[in-house]
């Protein structure tokens, strides 16, 4: 494959997390525990073993139930953990959406916050005051911008996270569900943007519980379970397998369709 | 090493706004805001001069010069060491959803409390002036003894960041270690009222060489000896060098356990 086409590749990504039955948290707990040889753990492997390449201008979904490692792969594509073995390979410049507002400061302005953000991203101050003004416009907050970020609505909140995200014109998103959030018209001002963001042929990652998300925007869909990739391919084939295993195992949770779907 | 300089300018932007956040946060909501940063040091320096010219028979002249000589340069280690030792768990939520170069927390915390040091010298000057205590020409030597310190300071600063991380006590314990470190530091207090037989025990303590040069340049108008300076480097750049390695060879697994 033309590795210019690439724009991420996870190669046998495996992550382990150490799950200590009481760590202890201080001092007195390690030495009590010490002494008393208590301090025991299971690893847990939250992925294994997962491999998959996403191409350039390719939209891609990850599925699967809550703790089937969705997170914790958008964690590692987006650098915040360093897999436990593995690897995986990013090109070009990557914006994470894992949670709206990771660095936001409430004690600073919202005008402060976009400066803070963007550093916080990897982008330079000159690149950062040059995009102020959209970045202000599109998060339409008026002139709350120089006002504490505490002093907003989550709403506004929210609106000027995604814009300063969004805005600095990142070649990878990497979304983790937070599209779920926020109110109609502001879902489909973030959806809006995702199209655009397609249609000059960036990358997106998106984890999502709305099946009708996956069918709507992504090219492909990839489905976790337990950690392992078991179904990767088109939208209509993740959905299938993943409903028709929810069906089986879960029949009382039955998956709510999208307002739009 | 390299790794930490190569870091530090490239992220000097970053390092930059997240001191000067440090600051904004701490004079937040405050009617004299950054005034604070000079005033407190003056009042303790009152507290202190009010204690210590009753209870001590032989005083310096001019003890308040004498004593803030070193104790500014105390307050910007000991700050310095307990912002630092909170900034990778403070910043826990942070570091759990951006991908972000761990040594910018404490650097930003050292820096912030280098801006306080560097004001506070301000004050300094202006009670030289007004207790017409000389004004020596050694104070162009501060540099030397400011770097010398900035470099011990930051190699601390790591190795408590990175063990906070792990066991919460750290800070605790931080702070009972700082409170007996002041007392056997000669601040308030000239070396030369320790009895010869135990003064050496006094300079084992690493400080001291490094802020030596201060109260030399500043009270008594004097250089250190290329002894002591080479000595204050070695220190500075040994505990550099432990306390970074100490924090890099941890720095990916700080998420796991914020």
């Amino acid at each position: 494959m033309n590795n210019d086409s690439v724009a991420i590749c996870v190669e046998n990504v495996t992550q382990k997390f150490r799950v200590i039955h009481e760590r202890p948290d201080t001092l007195r707990e390690l030495f009590s525990k010490f002494f008393r040889k208590q301090v025991t753990y299971h690893e847990f492997e939250a992925v294994s073993g997962v491999s998959f390449t996403v191409r350039k201008g390719e939209i891609v979904g990850l599925i699967g139930r809550n703790g089937s490692g969705k997170s914790t792969l958008l964690k590692i594509v987006a650098g915040v953990y360093r897999p436990t073995t593995g690897q995986v390979l990013v090109n070009g410049t990557l914006a994470p959406l894992i949670e709206l507002g990771a660095g936001m400061h409430h004690e600073l302005t919202g005008r402060e916050n976009i400066l803070l953000n963007g550093l916080l991203m990897g982008y330079s101050k000159e690149e950062m005051l040059s995009r102020e003004q959209k970045i202000i416009e599109f998060a339409d907050i008026g002139e709350f911008i120089d006002s504490p970020v505490k002093q907003y609505s989550t709403g506004m909140y929210m609106r000027l996270a995604f814009s300063v995200a969004t805005e600095v014109n990142p070649d990878i998103l990497v979304v983790d569900e937070i599209l779920a959030v926020g109110d109609f018209s502001f879902q489909e001002k973030c959806f809006d943007r995702l199209r655009s963001f397609r249609e000059a042929g960036k990358t997106i990652l998106f984890v999502t519980h709305s099946m009708g998300q996956i069918e709507e925007y992504c090219d492909r869909a990839i489905l976790l379970e337990k950690g392992r990739l078991t179904v990767e391919g088109s939208a209509a084939e993740a959905i299938k397998a993943y409903l028709g295993d929810a069906a089986v195992e879960e029949p009382i949770l039955v998956e709510t369709p999208s307002p739009r779907a | 090493m390299t790794e930490l300089f190569r870091d530090t300018f490239r992220y000097r932007e970053l390092i930059w706004a997240l001191a000067l956040k440090e600051l904004k946060i701490r004079y937040k909501r405050s009617i004299l805001g950054f005034l604070w940063a000079l005033l407190n040091p003056m009042l303790l320096m009152l507290v202190l001069t009010a204690v210590f010219s009753t209870l001590m028979p032989t005083q310096q002249v001019h003890y308040p010069v004498f004593l803030l000589s070193m104790l500014l340069p105390w307050t910007f280690f000991s700050q310095s060491l307990s912002y630092a030792a909170e900034s990778i768990v403070g910043n826990g939520d942070l570091i759990k959803k951006v991908r972000v170069a761990k040594l910018v927390f404490p650097v930003a915390a050292v820096v912030s409390n280098m801006i306080n040091l560097l004001l506070s010298m301000i004050p300094l000057a202006l009670i030289v002036v007004a207790m017409r205590h000389p004004f020596h020409l050694t104070w162009l030597y501060l540099p030397v003894p400011i770097l010398a310190l900035t470099i011990l300071t930051l190699g601390a600063t790591f190795f408590f960041a990175a063990v906070n991380v792990y066991y919460r006590d750290v800070s605790h314990i931080l702070q009972i270690v700082l409170q007996v470190w002041f007392y056997v530091t000669p601040i308030i207090y000239s070396l030369d009222y320790i009895p010869q037989k135990y003064r050496i025990y006094f300079k084992l303590n690493p400080i001291i060489y490094v802020m030596n040069g201060f109260r030399l340049g500043v009270y008594y108008g004097m250089l250190p000896t290329w002894e002591s300076v080479v000595a204050s480097f070695v220190c500075a750049f040994a505990a550099l060098y432990f306390g970074f390695w100490v924090f890099r060879r941890r720095q990916h697994e700080f998420v796991f356990y914020v």
